[in-house]
């Protein structure tokens, strides 16, 4: 269970920042008051264009970043108080975080398994079910540099799942993956979710959303605009498919800064 | 902890190029620049010995031919003879081919040599002399100069004096003898009290830098060390893990440096005579010089960890490290020249990176106490234990570790 209350989160922006982003402002809310809870057995989607703080609100669920304002506790811990503990059952997938491209999967994974102070015999259960699944087997012992791209982000999920984490928190977990792999991962998600776990993502792929998300939460500039099921946010902005019901919130909501 | 320790290691020795850079190259570098700087200077020494300088004497003295023969100098040298009348252009030519090399020395003998020398009474008569010409900028030029006036003139000058005097005690006036009066071990460390410190200090340092910058800056640059700050780990576990494997791998780095140089240095002596001398340890000194050499690195190591956790990649700590060597370099320098002087006061071994240079000149000089040891080692713990502190702080900053 993730549940998230009034989280804001506000950068200082350094003047070549400031200048960047053409902004007189000194502060960025990258997170405006955001709410929202995640169940277990669901997989929650969070979307929203480039910028808009998916990535701001997963980092502060993964205890990566402390909020400014309000709370965020995961499996009943608060992930500044007791972030060992949410640490211990959260794993966290995202493009800035990579394998050490000098070691092979198969290190990464057992020094991981062990950093999570896991006995070698799991580890290696746990290896040889996750690297069939992914087939990854026969690449194993390659490092992680001469793999694929596909490859290299097989491994990391792979890695980030040693420790049999109860909340699964992927941040765009399929870009820049060709159609396959990113089927591979789709029906990844979804079975961690058939298990009972809970899946939370950030995405700006309308289609992915749809077809995946059992509930979506639409972010638009750091705010969260509205959250349903898919038919519920149709309903509500009277839309045929999910990118009109997100351009009609999109015009709403999006203000020109000028 | 154990874990990041060991990934530190097997990070450094699977791979062969940074096997290479860190044990196999120090090495080969040592002996390829002693080796190289004995062998040249090996070869310019047998190649001035071996050189047969081409000598002009204008007007010899009587018997001069005959002292040549006897002395065997008409061996090391070819010796042209010119005539008191030579003109001008031939002595002009054989200036120039002095000057260029061709030709390595010119003696010139007042007319009349042998007589005026003999004649000579009382004060106020004339004395004959000798003019060699060489070029001061070359060495065989210098060689045969020297030569020249040790063998011909010295010999000449002996037996002219003989003939004047008959007894040649009646120059000496006293005989001076010398007693050396020396501890051995100092004697023997000067030279190396003088180099250790500082190629110690100096060494360990640059040993550690590009380990340590990559380990973490290159680290964070390559979005590995978010991995690792998602593990239900302490940060300072992470740190100690982080900061003694790599300490290891810096001490391991610069034993290869410190033998392979111990080893090589005889191949430069070779050609430079006798210049330092065996220092023996005792098993007391070792272990002090072992406790300082492991504390200063871990200190250095910890140094760098802060430096590099601060930097946003591997480019920009290393432009943060380098006023950090440079630094160093002058710290170790400081002690090359306070050989002799009078001794640093106690407070000066704790000053960081100075200290422990001190230290290992006075283990060199068999001078360091039990306090200075202790003082110069125990600051380096405990400077290391305080940075390991921030360093835990620092990995909990989102700023810092996520450049967010």
């Amino acid at each position: 269970m993730i549940e998230i209350k009034n989280l804001t989160k506000v950068y200082k922006l350094s003047k070549k920042k400031m200048a960047e982003l053409k902004t007189k402002e000194t502060m960025k809310r990258a997170a405006d008051n955001i709410s929202l809870t995640a169940r277990p057995g669901e997989i929650y989607g969070l979307l929203g264009p480039n910028g808009a703080g998916k990535t701001t609100t997963l980092r502060c669920v993964a205890t990566l970043l402390k909020p400014t304002e309000g709370e965020v506790s995961v499996c009943g811990y608060d992930t500044v108080k007791q972030s060992d503990k949410v640490r211990e059952s959260i794993c966290f997938l995202t493009n800035e975080i990579k394998l050490d491209p000098h070691f092979s999967p198969k290190y990464l994974f057992n020094f991981f398994g062990r950093l999570h102070g896991i006995d070698e015999a799991t580890i290696e259960a746990r290896r040889k079910e996750l690297f069939e699944y992914f087939e990854i087997t026969d690449f194993e012992n390659k490092k992680i540099e001469e793999l694929s791209t596909g490859m290299k982000q097989k491994a990391s999920i792979a890695v980030s799942l040693v420790h049999d984490p109860k909340v699964v928190i992927f941040d765009e977990p399929t870009n820049g993956l060709d159609i396959i792999t990113a089927r591979n991962v789709t029906d990844l998600l979804l079975k961690l979710r058939n298990e009972g776990k809970l899946v939370i993502i950030s995405t700006h792929i309308m289609s992915e959303a749809q077809k995946l998300c059992d509930r979506i939460g639409i972010i638009i500039d750091g705010k969260k605009i509205t959250e349903g099921t898919l038919p519920e946010i149709l309903e509500e902005t009277k839309a045929a498919d999910l990118e009109d019901a997100f351009f009609n919130l999109y015009r709403v909501h999006h203000k020109e800064e000028k | 902890m154990k874990n990041i320790f060991k990934k530190e290691l097997a990070r450094v020795f699977s791979d062969k190029k940074m096997i290479f850079s860190l044990f196999v190259l120090p090495a080969v570098l040592m002996f390829g620049i002693y080796g190289l700087m004995g062998m040249l200077m090996d070869n310019m020494v047998s190649d001035i010995e071996e050189h047969v300088g081409s000598v002009y004497v204008q007007n010899a003295p009587e018997g001069f031919e005959e002292l040549a023969a006897q002395s065997g100098y008409d061996k090391l040298a070819n010796v042209t003879y010119l005539e008191a009348d030579a003109s001008a252009e031939k002595i002009a030519e054989l200036k120039d081919g002095i000057l260029n090399g061709g030709v390595d020395l010119l003696v010139t003998f007042d007319a009349q040599f042998m007589e005026k020398a003999a004649a000579y009474q009382n004060a106020g008569d004339p004395i004959p002399s000798v003019t060699m010409a060489y070029n001061s900028s070359l060495n065989y030029s210098n060689a045969a100069r020297s030569t020249f006036n040790g063998m011909m003139l010295g010999a000449l000058e002996t037996g002219l004096l003989q003939s004047r005097f008959g007894n040649l005690d009646l120059l000496t006036v006293f005989n001076t003898e010398t007693e050396v009066i020396v501890n051995e071990d100092k004697a023997n460390g000067e030279f190396l009290a003088m180099m250790l410190p500082y190629l110690i200090v100096m060494l360990l340092f640059a040993g550690s830098m590009g380990l340590v910058v990559d380990a973490i800056a290159g680290e964070k640059e390559r979005g590995t060390m978010a991995n690792m700050l998602l593990s239900p780990i302490k940060r300072s576990s992470i740190v100690f893990g982080k900061l003694f494997g790599l300490s290891v791998l810096s001490v391991m780095s610069s034993l290869v440096y410190a033998v392979s140089m111990i080893l090589a240095m005889p191949m430069m002596m070779d050609g430079m005579g006798e210049m330092g001398g065996a220092v023996s340890f005792s098993p007391l000194q070792i272990v002090e010089l072992l406790g300082i050499i492991v504390s200063l690195v871990l200190f250095n190591v910890s140094a760098l960890c802060l430096i590099s956790v601060f930097a946003k990649n591997a480019k920009e700590a290393n432009a943060y490290v380098m006023p950090l060597y440079m630094a160093v370099i002058v710290l170790g320098m400081l002690t090359m020249f306070n050989t002799g002087g009078a001794a640093p006061a106690t407070t000066s071994y704790a000053i960081p990176i100075y200290g422990s240079s001190l230290a290992i000149q006075a283990l060199v000089n068999n001078e360091l106490t039990l306090v200075q040891f202790g003082l110069s080692a125990g600051v380096n713990v405990v400077l290391m234990l305080v940075i390991v502190f921030a360093i835990s702080k620092v990995f909990n900053n989102e700023k810092v570790m996520l450049n967010a």
